[in-house]
């Protein structure tokens, strides 16, 4: 361990071990132990529908989608654009402490490099069964387009991959103290923390927000600040994400959050929704103040079309307006679980934030005389979606489970596995040896 | 011969759909379903109608719209595995066996010209309608069905390539009851198309996207 690490910890650990009492932790650990079969219980009846969905997505194609040629993208498109957004999301927060030296966030370092790497590989899996021929997945990777952004930002996502896991691999091995030289580690970890950030501002996430941004058949689309709205709201969902792993991981394993932490997270979550809301702001009163019968008939569509309430509830109320107001009273931004829920209500927002970018400017007819589209999702639609997100929470937990993800337990169980633990030094010379 | 074709060395096809002769009565809509055997949800060519006007002063226009065929497709420029792409005579078309099936061009067509084959079939409403393969990609694919190209892909109009090469016209000019319809090489300038082209009731769909049809349209 660096001594950065003990350093920035060692403060939080002891508040936290003297507000644990040793006598409760083992009635704690009881309803620990039934959480988390609970918790993989869940995850596996999900998964174990999403495997019915994806037999009936497989036999019978696309057609079991609610999707039409008007409206060629729905569900699934917006859960990858969602995820490829949490993704670069958390990528980003994870730099605030290998590249830019902010240790009051490290300990999520690890489980925002983790949970990057994973949203990455949910969108992908997204976007694969939404392919009309998923067998021709690979086809992308053979065959290159230079003016097709897809076509880069496949390349992009693998990159993308490679680099957080190798950042991912040093940063644990660093935890571990397995390093040999910890200084050459951060650095490392700097390194590529800092090619990361601008693969993942323009490469995974602002190239995504391009896809649609080059699109100037339909509304609202086309325009260079689709990209940089992209990527802002990448940063709100997964600051917000990491928030709730956090909370949802100390509580679920009987320990308290830490509560500077979230308090940090609260600030960055609060700053980065306020210029989302301001980018929103342009994106709407620019086109509608130009009278642009383009963008106006798809801002209709959002604003007063069958799906408002996903718009006025779900994306600006709980999405944006209730967590701003939360996260800027300090009262309310002192207490952990208030923080916690007004990030989940920020991840739920961005899901239809993300359904609003897909869904509405497919809607209207491109031409006068050509039917306009309606599209909900499918149940089958809606089930493989949770599968999907299911099989993610699944192999994130799982990974979390044999590798130091979280940092350990409150003080007096890390000194009670110490004894356990003493095999380590061992490891660490049959490693370097 | 015309000066075009020394110029350039294949024929570059244009279209020409006079408003004024068109009644609107979808033959060229059925015609091309016929030849192109089109699934259900697939139609290469449509007829846009509209209303113009308030009572007494109406007017109802007719706009028969196949592929543009456009010389800037938007359609071809997001292709992530160059599928799509305009042929040297100018007819833009997708490669089946290359296509995944991601509808990017489909979002990107300002025309709404291409539609996505969800696999749906006339096999209820018509015996042996599987076995009639989709002539327009020049290729024999068997029976349909299954995850056979061209389920799965995206489909359009191809200007009836397949027919062109035999040396005859689209399906939907052939058939054309009032011969709203001309069809020829716009590189040629005696060509009926190019002198078409030059009248000044000619114009574009959408022309301020800057795709440059090839389908012109007399008002």
């Amino acid at each position: 361990m660096t001594t950065t690490h003990l350093t920035s910890d060692a403060t939080t650990l002891s508040k936290d071990a003297t507000t644990t009492a040793g006598d409760r932790t083992s009635s704690r650990n009881g309803t620990t132990a039934r959480l988390r079969v609970m918790w993989y219980a869940v995850l596996c009846l999900l998964m174990l529908a999403g495997g019915i969905a994806f037999y009936f997505r497989m036999t019978e194609g696309l057609a079991v989608t609610n999707l039409t040629s008007t409206t060629p993208w729905g569900a699934w498109v917006a859960f990858y654009i969602f995820f490829v957004g949490l993704s670069a999301g958390a990528f980003l927060l994870s730099s605030l402490v290998y590249v830019f030296g902010m240790y009051q966030f490290e300990r999520i370092g690890r489980a925002a490099l983790l949970s990057a790497i994973v949203s990455m590989g949910v969108a992908l899996a997204f976007i694969g069964i939404d392919l009309g021929r998923i067998d021709r997945s690979a086809l992308p990777l053979v065959f290159f387009h230079w003016s097709s952004p897809l076509s880069w930002e496949v390349r992009f996502y693998i990159v993308y991959i490679v680099l957080l896991s190798a950042e991912l691999a040093i940063a644990i091995r660093l935890h571990k103290g397995r390093s040999r030289s910890p200084i050459r580690a951060h650095r490392r970890l700097r390194i590529l923390g800092t090619i990361g950030i601008p693969l993942a501002i323009f490469g995974v996430h602002g190239g995504t927000g391009t896809i649609f941004a080059v699109l100037k058949a339909r509304g609202m689309w086309f325009g260079g600040l689709f990209p940089v709205i992209f990527v802002v709201s990448a940063m709100v969902s997964g600051t917000a994400l990491l928030t709730v792993i956090h909370y949802v991981q100390r509580r679920g394993t009987g320990q308290r959050p830490d509560a500077g932490l979230m308090k940090g997270l609260a600030t960055v979550l609060a700053g980065v929704l306020c210029v989302d809301l301001g980018l929103m702001f342009y994106e709407f009163v620019v086109p509608l103040l130009a009278f642009q019968a383009h963008d106006g008939e798809v801002i209709r569509v959002i604003t007063l079309g069958p799906m408002w309430w996903s718009f006025w509830i779900i994306q600006l109320l709980v999405g944006m307006i209730i967590p701003v107001a939360v996260l800027l009273t300090p009262r309310l931004r002192a207490r952990p679980g208030v923080v916690a829920t007004a990030a989940a209500l920020v991840v739920l927002g961005i899901v239809g934030v993300r359904f609003n970018i897909v869904v509405p400017p497919l809607i209207p007819g491109v031409l006068h005389g050509l039917p306009s589209g309606y599209y909900v999702p499918t149940l089958i639609e809606w089930v493989l979606s949770l599968g999907l997100i299911a099989g993610g929470a699944a192999a994130y937990s799982l990974f979390a489970e044999v590798q130091p993800i979280h940092d350990a337990e409150d003080r007096a169980e890390a000194d009670a596995e110490a004894g356990a633990g003493a095999k380590a030094p061992e490891h660490t010379k049959e490693a370097s040896a | 011969m015309g000066v075009g074709d020394e110029s350039s060395a294949s024929p570059q096809w244009g279209m020409v759909i006079d408003l004024a002769k068109c009644v609107g009565c979808d033959s060229c809509t059925v015609a091309c379903k016929v030849e192109n055997r089109t699934p259900p949800g697939v139609s290469y060519n449509v007829v846009l109608e509209e209303e113009v006007g308030t009572f007494p002063n109406v007017r109802h226009v007719n706009i028969p719209r196949p592929c543009m065929q456009c010389e800037e497709p938007p359609c071809v420029g997001v292709c992530p595995v160059s599928a799509t792409y305009k042929r040297e005579d100018g007819i833009v078309v997708i490669d089946a066996d290359r296509c995944i099936g991601c509808r990017y061009c489909i979002a990107a067509c300002p025309y709404g010209a291409r539609s996505f084959d969800f696999g749906e079939s006339y096999e209820d409403e018509m015996q042996g309608a599987n076995a009639v393969t989709a002539p327009d990609y020049g290729k024999p694919r068997g029976v349909r069905g299954g995850f056979k190209a061209p389920i799965g892909t995206v489909r359009k109009c191809t200007f009836c390539a397949h027919r062109l090469e035999r040396g005859e016209e689209p399906a939907c000019v052939e058939t054309c009851i009032g011969d709203a319809r001309y069809f020829g090489d716009i590189a040629d300038p005696q060509s009926l198309v190019s002198l078409l082209n030059a009248s000044p009731r000619a114009f574009h769909l959408k022309e301020e996207l800057g795709t440059r049809p090839r389908v012109t349209y007399l008002r």
